[in-house]
């Protein structure tokens, strides 16, 4: 039983952290059309700002951890916040619903982001301290405090999220464009006004994904593209553009992760991943919860 | 134009290029290669590989050069990242060897990266050091390829040796190696290894490198609760993060990290379950073993990279000195002139003089003798527990 709680556990802590990474992925898919192959770089950003200003937080003003922390978390959404503006108006605003051209995009953002990280910050792994140096026993099953807040979080976002899309003008204006451009711009929508918010939203999520595992995982100037495949293959399954899939396939990957890491090993369970991605595409190419194409 | 402005620009046309011409063969240069990664996980080795090549290349420039048919030649270092991967690894190749015509390579990190320079460097005779593990990358067939460390043939045996030594009790083991060339070439002599000390597999698993979330590997390690868990060819913050989780889980055993270099991104990433860690390439420069280059290596290492040197950023110093002797012996800079003379030599290394062997092993004198020092992690600090100096170089020594 203490086994079946702790995948239980270990899936719940590693989909949430895909669930924050694919939610900006998909939103930026289903408004703009666009997939954008630099949207680890912007975690990257965030879990590197985080590795910056925590440190001299702590040690030089002699702040407490949390305190450093919430600078630290601050500075990081307005440093992605900031490269998301730069990089929208003067990149993905010419290629909105140009997937070939966004790709190409997309990739040369990666190459130069990844490169300017790698010459500021350079190749060495960087480490914060745990806003919570706790471990918790559930039922026999254990996880760490820093994890736990990270699941609540990720769940809160969500909540947040689903708020937004549902519940707000903004949100109805996003599903719109995402269900039809014309129809909505027909209805006094300003489309590139609405892919701008919804493309800082999607960076946003990704700030936000990266600064909660800047504590938990070695920082890297790479850790973004780490996540970035997981999160290819959670909106495949999900479906493209959809909210719901992302959220259901980040949990379905975890599990696959959990479990068959467990009773297999991480390669096969990797290999899992990508048969489900063909089983997928043969049987419902549109995704779990995607819609076909008319 | 008047003959005598005609005859002034021509003379002081001759005047510059005989300079030039002069000036070219005081200061020669000879372009010397690295294949490392900067970047990720197992960037720290990349970076000090760079670092300690950088300073043998200053030292020796310094001394004027490497002096052979009566020039002498500067040294500069070429550094690109492979990314550990062998997709990288080919790139940095045809960079290297294609564009930049270096004939030298000084350095070259992981056995898939290391595989896809191989691959053109014997086919361009270009002189090969390389820190892979892997026995396939070496043999009478790459007779170019020279190792510049310790690989898992002059390691496991010592390091196992011990920990079984220290351990008596110690019954079973757990490996988890990551899924690529490096990891397959490791495991195999490791799980060999321990069957020979009596040490029980219960399991051999694979990991992919890039993997982030390392909870299923640790409960699956956790449920088995071996006595030993070895980390094979895991670099330093890929074992931290399991160790880690390990310890969430209430896991405390014996823990090898046989690829091991530092304490530091071990501690960084695990914390204090780090402690007692045993690993077989780190060394301690600043301990009783270690050689008046080795602790001035360390220092400014320490300094310019915030981590001590290990055995494996050592290995491009070690490397260039060897190219050096040899080059100097021959008085050649054919690479395939080098390669004949290198098996030959006694040269001084940062651990003192040393030669190449191996032929027994290798079936080519193409393995770098050095000592296999045993190490582990004790108050977060890097300690040196045993050193053994391989018999052959000893025999080379006294003959």
């Amino acid at each position: 039983m203490t086994l079946y709680i702790q995948l239980l556990l270990n899936t719940l802590q590693i989909g949430s952290v895909y669930m924050l990474f694919a939610l900006g992925l998909t939103l930026i898919f289903g408004v703009m059309k666009v997939v954008n192959f630099a949207h680890g770089t912007f975690f990257t950003a965030a879990a590197l700002a985080i590795a910056t200003v925590m440190p001299p937080a702590m040690y030089q003003l002699g702040l407490p951890v949390w305190a450093a922390y919430l600078i630290a978390f601050v500075a990081a959404l307005a440093v992605v916040a900031a490269i998301g503006i730069v990089v929208y108006q003067f990149g993905f605003q010419k290629f909105l619903r140009d997937l070939i051209g966004s790709f190409i995009l997309s990739i040369g953002l990666v190459l130069f982001l990844n490169g300017s990280y790698l010459a500021i910050f350079g190749g060495a792994p960087q480490k914060v301290p745990p806003l919570i140096d706790v471990n918790l026993s559930i039922f026999g099953a254990y996880i760490t405090g820093q994890r736990l807040l990270l699941v609540l979080v990720a769940v809160g976002v969500t909540v947040g999220l689903y708020w937004l899309i549902q519940k707000t003008k903004l949100g109805l204006s996003l599903r719109a464009v995402a269900e039809d451009q014309e129809a909505a711009m027909l209805q006094g929508i300003q489309y590139r006004r609405v892919a701008l918010y919804g493309f800082l939203i999607g960076t946003v999520l990704a700030a936000i994904a990266g600064a909660m595992m800047a504590p938990v995982h070695a920082i890297t100037t790479v850790i973004g593209d780490e996540f970035l495949i997981k999160a290819f293959i959670i909106i495949i399954v999900g479906g493209l553009g959809s909210v719901g899939g992302a959220i259901i396939g980040a949990f379905l990957i975890a599990f696959i992760e959990s479990v068959g890491g467990y009773y297999f090993d991480n390669s096969t369970a990797t290999i899992a991943m990508f048969v489900l991605v063909m089983v997928v595409l043969l049987l419902r190419p549109q995704g779990i919860m995607g819609h076909a194409e008319r | 134009m008047s003959l005598k402005r005609i005859a002034a620009v021509t003379a002081t046309a001759a005047a510059l290029a005989l300079s030039s011409l002069s000036g070219a063969s005081a200061q020669e240069t000879l372009k010397l290669g690295i294949s490392a990664p900067m970047s990720g996980a197992a960037a720290s080795w990349g970076l000090g590989f760079e670092w300690a090549a950088q300073q043998a290349a200053d030292k020796i420039n310094a001394e004027g050069g490497i002096k052979v048919g009566g020039k002498s030649y500067n040294l500069e270092i070429l550094t690109y990242d492979n990314k550990y991967n062998a997709t990288e690894g080919a790139k940095v190749a045809q960079t290297l060897l294609n564009r930049d015509n270096v004939n030298y390579i000084v350095g070259s990190l992981g056995t898939a990266p290391v595989r896809a320079l191989q691959a053109l460097s014997e086919r361009k005779g270009v002189l090969l050091f390389t820190t892979a593990w892997g026995k396939s990358v070496k043999g009478p067939e790459f007779p170019l390829t020279f190792t510049q460390i310790n690989t898992p043939f002059e390691v496991l045996p010592q390091l196992y040796g011990y920990i079984k030594q220290q351990h008596p009790d110690a019954k079973s083991v757990v490996l988890i190696s990551p899924n690529d060339a490096t990891g397959q070439d490791t495991e195999k002599p490791a799980v060999a290894t321990w069957k020979s000390l009596g040490v029980e597999v219960l399991s051999s698993d694979w990991y992919e490198r890039g993997t982030t979330e390392f909870q299923p590997i640790a409960t699956k390690i956790a449920s088995l609760n071996p006595d030993i868990v070895d980390f094979s060819a895991a670099p330093p913050t890929d074992a931290g993060a399991i160790l880690k989780e390990l310890s969430v889980l209430g896991w405390k055993g014996i823990k090898s990290v046989s690829a091991g270099t530092s304490s530091s991104a071990l501690v960084k990433t695990a914390g204090d379950s780090a402690e007692g860690v045993y690993m077989g390439l780190a060394a301690d420069y600043d301990g009783p073993s270690a050689t008046p280059i080795q602790r001035e290596l360390n220092e400014g290492a320490r300094k310019a990279l915030g981590e001590p040197l290990n055995v494996i950023t050592i290995g491009t110093w070690d490397a260039i000195m060897a190219l050096k002797a040899a080059a100097e012996t021959a008085d050649s800079l054919d690479p395939k002139v080098i390669a004949e003379t290198l098996p030959k030599i006694v040269f001084e290394s940062s651990y003192g003089p040393t030669a190449f062997g191996g032929a027994d092993t290798y079936g080519n004198p193409q393995q770098m003798l050095l000592p296999t020092i045993v190490t582990q992690v004790q108050g977060g600090k890097v300690v040196e527990v045993k050193r053994v100096n391989p018999p052959e170089l000893d025999k080379r020594l006294k003959n």
